[in-house]
């Protein structure tokens, strides 16, 4: 429960820096995220900033438990990279459609692959 | 490298053509058989070339005659032949990509080359001055990274950690290889933070901290993006935005190759011990120590 008492008050090192989350830690907060993004691909949500209401109410339980087990900056972090991949996933699809189609179409032109 | 081999591989072949071609000694052995022992001692190539040095022992015609009857191409010879060619095709191969390695090695001790690496101040986790001066020696194993850092760099240092036991692995237990953790945020990530930090990943990890100006100089020499914001609040929250490689550099304290998030353990320790062992194998200094 570092995570909570973190985020509002940080935790100093004795040498004036700030304890890095640990291994458990980490491990607590990707797993947690797991949790979440698994509840909105059943709910069909990709971007839960924009669609923060909508994340809320159909996943009411994963988001809190998320946001008690990662610091803001990685909620953040990792709802924003969801988005890009997801993003990045398209793009590489289309691009791989537009280049089947374009195979495709020199075939039907006498084309062939070597 | 593909021409000169074949070329050669052409040249053999003409070679041992010639010297064993029986067209040209037979006869004049059998017309002429009290010359044979000077014509052979005359034609010192054929001699050298040749894979049967016993015929200079044959006393008579009849045991020249005995074995020349199984023409030059025995299967002896023939598999000598084929054992010479493989034999040397493997060695050309082994002999190009070192050479590869040698030139990738070498691109960044040229003149007028892009140059990563050089002159920085840090301090050491125990509060020791490290400077470039001390990466020198060994092959040094440089990764930039915060500890509040969400996902890429706890990978990467698991990663970095199966590489410093592989690679140790691989040289018998020497100490030739130095991992070194830069951090990029100074501002949280003091000696007490990162030590915690590395300690769970491998305890050969040395850390290095330092002042903003400091980290700032030393991204700059490695070529590291970083977007640490220098002022910080106490307290604030944020993230930083960085070059996620790990730099080998060789003894001289020059940039040899990055090692970058496509590579497996495996794949790292197999870049870097070719490196070593070329070092090795050239007889430069290297502390083992």
């Amino acid at each position: 429960m570092g995570w909570l008492s973190w985020s509002s008050n940080p935790g100093q090192s004795s040498d004036g820096g700030r304890i890095a989350p640990n291994r458990t830690s980490r491990q607590r907060c990707w797993e947690a995220r797991d949790h979440f993004f698994f509840c909105l691909d059943n709910n069909d949500i990709i971007d839960s900033v924009k669609g923060d209401k909508d994340a809320r109410k159909k996943c009411g339980k994963e988001i809190a438990e998320f946001e008690s087990a990662c610091s803001t900056a990685w909620l953040k972090y990792f709802k924003e990279k969801r988005v890009m991949e997801y993003n990045r996933d398209k793009t590489i699809e289309r691009i791989k459609k537009e280049d089947a189609a374009t195979v495709q179409d020199l075939k039907s032109q006498g084309w062939t692959a070597r | 490298m593909s021409i000169p081999l074949r070329s050669l591989t052409r040249t053999l072949t003409r070679v041992s053509r010639t010297t064993h071609n029986p067209s040209i000694i037979r006869p004049i052995v059998l017309q002429t058989p009290p010359h044979f022992r000077q014509i052979v001692s005359r034609t010192p190539a054929a001699a050298q070339f040749s894979t049967s040095p016993i015929r200079l022992k044959a006393r008579t015609i009849g045991q020249i005659r005995a074995r020349n009857a199984t023409g030059p191409f025995s299967w002896k010879s023939a598999l000598l032949f084929v054992l010479t060619g493989a034999g040397m095709i493997v060695y050309f191969r082994v002999e190009k990509e070192r050479l590869e390695r040698k030139r990738v090695a070498e691109m960044s001790k040229g003149v007028g080359k892009p140059k990563v690496g050089g002159p920085f101040v840090m301090k050491d986790l125990e509060g020791r001055v490290f400077t470039e001066e001390d990466l020198k020696g060994r092959y040094s194993f440089v990764y930039f990274g915060f500890t509040h850092c969400p996902d890429i760099c706890p990978e990467e240092l698991d990663k970095m950690a199966e590489i410093i036991d592989k690679v140790k692995e691989a040289n018998k237990g020497e100490n030739v290889f130095l991992p070194v953790f830069i951090t990029c945020d100074p501002a949280r990530d003091t000696p007490e933070v990162l030590k915690n930090y590395l300690r769970e990943f491998h305890k050969d990890i040395i850390g290095l901290t330092g002042t903003y100006d400091q980290v700032k100089q030393v991204c700059k020499a490695y070529r590291v993006y970083f977007s640490t914001p220098r002022d910080v609040k106490p307290g604030e929250d944020y993230l930083v935005d960085h070059s996620i490689y790990f730099y080998l550099m060789d003894p001289d304290g020059d940039f040899v190759e990055c090692i970058g998030r496509q590579d497996t353990p495996d794949s790292a320790t197999k870049t870097i011990m070719e490196h070593i062992n070329d070092w090795k194998r050239e007889g430069k200094p290297l502390k083992k120590d």
